[in-house]
């Protein structure tokens, strides 16, 4: 077997939701033994994201399993001084601890920076709670939806005519990524000196990082970008057209004189690709509209995957717009082998989408589905506490581990939480 | 000078645009050694791209430009000519690190393809960006962020339902790839010195890298067999605006709704049995949002960011520049610095993505075009001064 990259480095995963699970699930992808700890306390709310309406929904969450792969999971109560010793246990033998809590959290237990080294000097940590780990708004409560918007990339996402547009989820996982990188950049150094250290990543600044256009539009000429839909600052065309078929889309990006000589010869020159205000980049842009009717006029006869072919084929960037079932049966993607069938306990064999990167030597995959509540915790607590089945037993009758919820985040009801669990569920009745 | 994280480390610079700039600037602000290596004449085409310093297109004062390649060095050299293709071989040696985002046929063609590559320097990683990936039907297409967008499955459900799918501004996907570039990156140099002594060939496709930015819904089709449409403000979250700007909501569970319904002092809508559940508001979400909206109209942003963060209910601010540049958070951290360029005098940029406890990041400038030829053809490769000439002249450099 080929090694990986990141083979005999140790993670010791606090993280919850979202952004940091990201971090180290990619971390994960690339070799590294991820240890992640759930409470069963407080169930991580990602798990009743997307799920179904049952007793053990949160085992069907698509957002949990697609960011949990190549992790062991066990569950352990912070909150009990023999929950806190395990932890402690684990960061001895840890390279990295991984947490994205409000930095209140992580205080609170006891289980800061400072606490953690004296533990092991050589830790790495990485904390990643929204706002960071220093300043006024330092425990802001905040989720992926809103380290978006305070971003300020919203404002300069919509159409022209619209309100501030967003995702609703597109930062969690950018900063999860953001974590990665930063945990690497310690790792090369720590490799070279022996020397761990703390990493303080604000979701918020590591997302702002992307915004630096109009930031720097702002800085530079005290203007602010409007909003302009899917068009470009200074090329045309420069959009989504519709195609034929019910919601059926195409892209198309001109962005050069050459690309729209090129283009008008692909659709066969009709007599308006000639008109004197189509003619250079600066008047397409001034009759973006009028041009976008004439395009559609030719896109919306066609299927858009032909689309595509037609323009790559004249050297024209084109791509039709794809819904998440279409992703999956792409025929690039499937020459790529991209997604990956893995089977589950609960949830069975489905495809999961795989490490988007390919290493020559040092290949990733999936090797492991993301675990079920505490599916880990024998093997961790034997494997690294040397702990007999006694032991076992016995914090399992405490509720320091286990395999099943006592709890829910935020103090939902069971109830509540089942009933969030229907989101996914109603939808596709 | 303070010891930094990846001090040390060389990494020959073949990147143009966004993703691969962006890979190595993460590179560079973090103390590696990135000589970036631009094409005699224009440069990056990065740097005719705008903003511009006070709208004036120059190759030294784009601020999209100067923000991608802050703590580079600068190196001209024509890859065209067989003496380019000689002294990049030349740095090649010198390298741990060759990155470049050209489509994927160029490195090959100029006979710098990786099988070339490592017999010269077997330890190189050499990091390949590209829209498609090395492989597969698709390679030599050409694509645009919003192209990306379109693939990923993600566009599709952006928007109002009966208008055109939307992308967010400011190439994400571009972004999204230099990180996974620099991640990966770093990985097969750890990899390489952890005892293996080997490189490696790595391949980031933006799509598919992108694509994982929303790694669930084709697991929720998989599942479910459901694809979710567009439906623009998505109940729980959205953007409202207020008096002077937007907040943002984001009310995953029963707590948070009752506690909004405390902020805007209507305990009698926590009554209301059409309003009772997430999915009830969901479904009359226009009806809920009038109500926010109503009640937000006359408030300023600050005021119910504030207020609504006491009761510990997720309603935040959604800042336009002028306003981001204003919050106390990012001053009291130092988020944005001050950079001086000999071109553009002292600009405001966003600063570290992640600060480092011993090895701080560093505010360095971007490089002027050519800036460091002298310093690397002559310092590091040992050309003489009439070499040096001769280059220029014969249009090499």
């Amino acid at each position: 077997m080929k090694k990986l990259p990141l083979q005999g480095v140790r993670v010791i995963d606090a993280c919850i939701y979202w952004a940091g699970p990201m971090a180290t699930s990619l971390l994960g992808d690339l070799g590294a033994e991820i240890i992640k700890i759930e409470s069963i306390q407080r169930l991580d709310y990602l798990r009743l994201l997307g799920g179904w309406p049952s007793p053990d929904g949160y085992e069907w969450s698509a957002v949990f399993n697609g960011v949990n792969r190549n992790k062991y999971g066990i569950t352990l109560n912070l909150n009990h001084p023999k929950g806190k010793e395990i932890f402690k246990k684990l960061v001895e033998i840890g390279d990295i601890v991984a947490e994205n809590f409000s930095p209140r959290v992580m205080e609170n237990w006891g289980l800061t920076y400072k606490e953690l080294k004296k533990i092991n000097p050589k830790i790495i940590m990485l904390s990643m709670p929204g706002f960071g780990i220093t300043g006024p708004w330092r425990n802001y409560v905040t989720f992926g939806p809103n380290v978006e918007m305070v971003s300020g990339m919203p404002i300069v996402s919509g159409y022209k005519d619209g309100p501030p547009l967003m995702t609703g989820y597109i930062a969690d996982p950018a900063a999860g990524l953001m974590g990665a990188v930063a945990v690497m950049t310690a790792l090369r150094r720590r490799q070279k000196t022996g020397k761990g250290q703390h990493i303080d990543l604000s979701q918020i600044e590591a997302f702002t990082s992307f915004m630096a256009g109009p930031i720097m539009d702002y800085t530079m000429n005290k203007r602010m970008q409007p909003r302009r839909g899917d068009r470009h600052s200074s090329f045309a065309p420069h959009g989504a057209y519709r195609c034929e078929g019910d919601d059926e889309w195409v892209t198309i990006t001109v962005s050069s004189d050459e690309e729209w000589n090129r283009f008008c010869q692909a659709i066969v020159s009709p007599a308006w690709t000639r008109w004197p205000r189509f003619a250079d980049a600066l008047s397409r842009y001034e009759n973006h509209d009028e041009l976008d009717k004439h395009i559609e006029e030719w896109t919306k006869q066609l299927n858009k995957c032909e689309v595509m072919r037609i323009m790559q084929q004249a050297n024209v960037a084109a791509a039709p717009v794809l819904n998440y079932g279409e992703v999956l049966s792409d025929p690039h993607i499937e020459a790529r082998g991209f997604f990956q069938t893995i089977t589950r306990p609960v949830t069975g064999t489905h495809p999961y989408p795989g490490f988007p990167v390919k290493l020559s030597e040092t290949p990733v995959s999936i090797r492991k589905a993301a675990p079920t509540l505490g599916q880990d915790n024998e093997y961790i607590l034997k494997k690294y506490l040397g702990m007999k089945e006694k032991e076992i037993a016995k914090l399992a009758e405490e509720e320091i581990i286990g395999t099943k919820p006592q709890g829910w985040a935020f103090g939902m009801e069971a109830e509540e939480a089942i009933s969030r669990l229907k989101d996914i569920h109603t939808k596709a009745e | 000078m303070a010891e930094r994280a990846l001090s040390g480390m060389r990494v020959l610079d073949l990147t143009h645009y966004i993703a691969g700039p962006y890979c190595t600037k993460m590179l560079a602000d973090y103390g590696a050694d990135v000589v970036k290596v631009e094409r005699p004449g224009g440069g990056d085409a990065a740097r005719s791209l705008g903003p511009f310093l006070n709208d004036e297109p120059n190759p030294e004062k784009s601020g999209l430009f100067l923000y991608l390649n802050t703590n580079k060095k600068s190196v001209t050299l024509n890859l065209k000519s067989a003496a380019g293709v000689n002294i990049l071989k030349q740095l090649v040696k010198q390298s741990d690190v060759l990155v470049e985002n050209f489509s994927p046929h160029v490195m090959p063609g100029l006979e710098l393809g990786y099988k070339t590559l490592k017999k010269i320097n077997p330890g190189l990683v050499m990091t390949s960006i590209s829209n498609f990936g090395q492989t597969g039907p698709y390679r030599d297409y050409k694509a645009t962020d919003l192209n990306i967008w379109g693939l990923s499955g993600i566009l599709y459900e952006c928007g109002e339902p009966n208008r055109e799918p939307l992308k967010m501004g400011n190439n994400v996907s571009e972004y999204v790839a230099g990180l996974y570039a620099a991640l990966t990156t770093l990985s097969a140099l750890y990899y390489r010195d952890g005892g293996s002594a080997v490189g490696q060939h790595i391949d980031v496709p933006i799509w598919e890298c992108f694509h994982t930015m929303q790694p669930s819904m084709t697991l929720v089709y998989s599942y479910a067999g459901f694809v979710r449409k567009r439906a623009g403000v998505r109940f729980p979250w959205g953007i409202l605006p207020c008096k002077d700007g937007f907040i943002g909501f984001y009310l995953p569970t029963q707590t948070h709704w009752e506690s909004l319904c405390a902020l805007m002092e209507m305990p009698e809508l926590r009554e209301k049995p059409e309003y009772e559940t997430p999915m009830l508001r969901e479904e009359r979400r226009e009806e809920v949002t009038a109500i926010i909206v109503n009640w937000l109209k006359d408030k300023r942003m600050g005021d119910v960011f504030h207020a609504a963060q006491e009761l510990r209910l997720p309603l935040t601010i959604v800042p336009n520049p002028e306003q981001l540049l204003d919050t106390p958070q990012h001053k009291q951290r130092k988020y944005f610095v001050k950079i001086d360029h000999p071109e553009t005098g002292r600009l405001i940029y966003p600063g570290a993505p992640f600060k480092l406890s011993e090895t701080p990041w560093y505010a360095g400038r971007a490089p002027l075009l050519g800036e460091h030829n002298r310093e690397v053809y002559c310092g590091r490769l040992g050309y003489s001064q009439d070499d040096f000439v001769k280059l220029k002249e014969e249009g090499v450099i």
